[in-house]
């Protein structure tokens, strides 16, 4: 059966993470919140990669189940690593957790036990920055992705698929991105096609569209696209998301549109979760 | 009686023995060639790959456990008396981690910040603890999956907590080791009791192995029968040929294997 080999530290797999740098990014996300889409974003692929630290920690340290890559797009397309890891692509979780570029002091608030809120710092490691100016070469960072997942299964033949995540609030403006989306797809290990997921951001108030299976209920040919770029869920993940709450069937995509905060980091935890850890 | 004890553990795939999170003691400590004639007393515990300190809190468990057990048996013919020897356990670990982490401070290896959140929520794993009188019964108490069988006259007699292999597929209860809240692990706990005569013989395991032993009873197979000869053999390396033989056939999931045999022949 496709997507149920064993991730391990002999057998790990990868995340590639494409953020949208584009100076649309600027703009608030939509619903209540001031934030600018940029921030949200950063501090949601930040979270995840706390997360993950977490997650694979042991007491000899982060075990390498996973490789991760953050690749932003805008002016250019490239690692969006911040502080010790500039410049790199794929980067073993282990030295991740151990370089974040700065933990900063973030104060939360949290229920002081009598009904109300407290506020209490907390720490919060960074890794990438939010950055938005130019355009949005989507093409361009799906090719470049493309690039990372094909060399990664060339070491790593017998591995749960590479997944890439695609976080954008725009169309390219590099041409169709159909196409450097299917050869994405295209590629696979012997336990099945890398996985494509593709995550809108939102800047109205428009009722998020999260894991449709058809698109016929998408407003317009700019998001059909998207969908039709994304790949179904394999089973475990559509499994967990159900357990999240969605809709789910077996032709359900890893797909959100017009996401809110809470969609993006739904969309993250979904789309990661890789649960056979050996 | 006489009783001949063997214990066989293996790690999973891809890690070390150091890296094994079962974990099981036996008193009295004797090699598995040599007879007892008294009381026995068995813990397994099976750590939580996805919890810290897994390996620590399951060998503190099955330490404490059985010391618990030597010192009063009747403390596995009640959930409420099997809950008090955790809260032994998780007292036992709260002075174990105040050590481990003023060594970490002392070799300048302090806690890191992605090792706190798993400190916090504390480690994670089942038990299984058994005891053999001297007076021809047994006594066993268990939270999760880690089993025991009973075999008598080349069938199964009992299982234990869990008997059959589909139910050992989904989420198994599991002690948290910051847990004392005794009623709700009484709550979650299980307890048996029941004879034994000569020839008996009594197979510990922790998912792993308790699995492949469910299916191949439910396939009307003697899995015993391997497992004693495995046992008799004594060799840590047979064993895990044979682990890996059964890996291989998609007859074992990849998990830490452990078996205590108490052979009563």
């Amino acid at each position: 059966m496709a997507y149920s080999a064993e991730i391990s530290r002999v057998n790990p797999t990868c995340f590639v993470f494409l953020v949208d740098q584009s100076a649309s990014m600027n703009d608030p996300i939509g619903g209540d919140s001031p934030q600018r889409k940029a921030d949200v974003v950063a501090d949601a692929i930040n979270r995840l990669l706390t997360e993950l630290s977490v997650k694979c920690a042991k007491e000899e340290g982060v075990r390498d189940y996973f490789h991760v890559a953050v690749i932003g797009y805008g002016s250019s397309v490239g690692s969006a690593y911040a502080g010790a890891l500039a410049g790199r692509d794929l980067v073993p979780l282990s030295e991740v957790a151990d370089n974040p570029a700065r933990v900063e002091e973030r104060v939360k608030k949290v229920p002081d036990g009598a009904g109300g809120l407290v506020e209490t710092t907390t720490r919060f490691p960074v890794w990438m920055d939010p950055v938005a100016n130019a355009g949005t070469p989507m093409g361009r960072a799906l090719q470049y992705a493309e690039s990372i997942v094909s060399k990664w299964l060339v070491d790593h033949p017998g591995c749960f698929p590479p997944i890439v995540l695609n976080l954008t609030d725009g169309e390219a403006t590099d041409g169709d991105p159909d196409g450097p989306a299917s050869g994405i797809r295209a590629h696979a290990s012997a336990d099945g096609a890398a996985l494509l997921f593709n995550l809108h951001v939102s800047a109205g108030d428009a009722e998020p569209v999260t894991f449709p299976d058809t698109d016929t209920t998408l407003p317009d040919a700019y998001s059909k696209t998207l969908f039709g770029m994304s790949s179904v869920l394999p089973t475990d993940m559509r499994s967990y998301a159900a357990t999240q709450g969605f809709s789910v069937s077996d032709a359900t995509r890893g797909f959100v549109y017009n996401a809110d905060i809470a969609s993006i980091v739904q969309f993250l935890d979904i789309g990661t979760r890789a649960t056979d850890l050996r | 009686m006489w009783a001949y004890v063997s214990t066989l553990s293996v790690p999973k795939d891809g890690a070390t023995a150091e890296e094994c999170e079962d974990a099981s003691v036996v008193v009295p400590l004797i090699a598995s060639d040599e007879p007892t004639d008294g009381p026995v007393s068995v813990a397994v515990a099976d750590g939580a790959s996805e919890s810290l300190l897994a390996r620590p809190w399951a060998r503190v468990l099955v330490d404490s456990t059985v010391e618990a057990v030597r010192a009063k048996p009747e403390v596995l013919h009640s959930e409420a008396g099997f809950a008090r020897v955790v809260l032994g356990a998780v007292d036992d670990w709260d002075t174990w981690l105040a050590t481990y982490i003023a060594e970490r401070e002392e070799t300048a290896r302090p806690i890191k910040w992605y090792e706190q959140p798993g400190l916090e929520r504390g480690a994670y794993a089942t038990l299984l603890a058994f005891h053999l009188t001297d007076v021809g019964l047994w006594h066993a108490a268990a939270l999760g999956d880690s089993c025991l069988f009973q075999v008598r006259a080349d069938s199964m007699l009992r299982a234990f907590p869990v008997d059959t292999a589909v139910a050992l597929g989904t989420s198994p209860a599991l002690l948290n080791s910051r847990n004392r809240d005794d009623e709700l692990i009484a709550s979650n706990a299980f307890v048996a009791g029941g004879d034994y005569q000569e020839g008996d013989q009594f197979f510990l395991g922790t998912d792993a192995l308790a699995h492949w032993f469910l299916t191949e009873v439910e396939q009307e197979d003697c899995p015993w029968e391997v497992l004693r000869d495995l046992s008799a053999a004594g060799s840590v390396d047979e064993f895990a040929e044979w682990v890996a033989t059964e890996r291989a056939g998609g007859r074992m999931k990849n998990d830490d294997v452990t078996l205590v045999h108490v052979d009563l022949g």
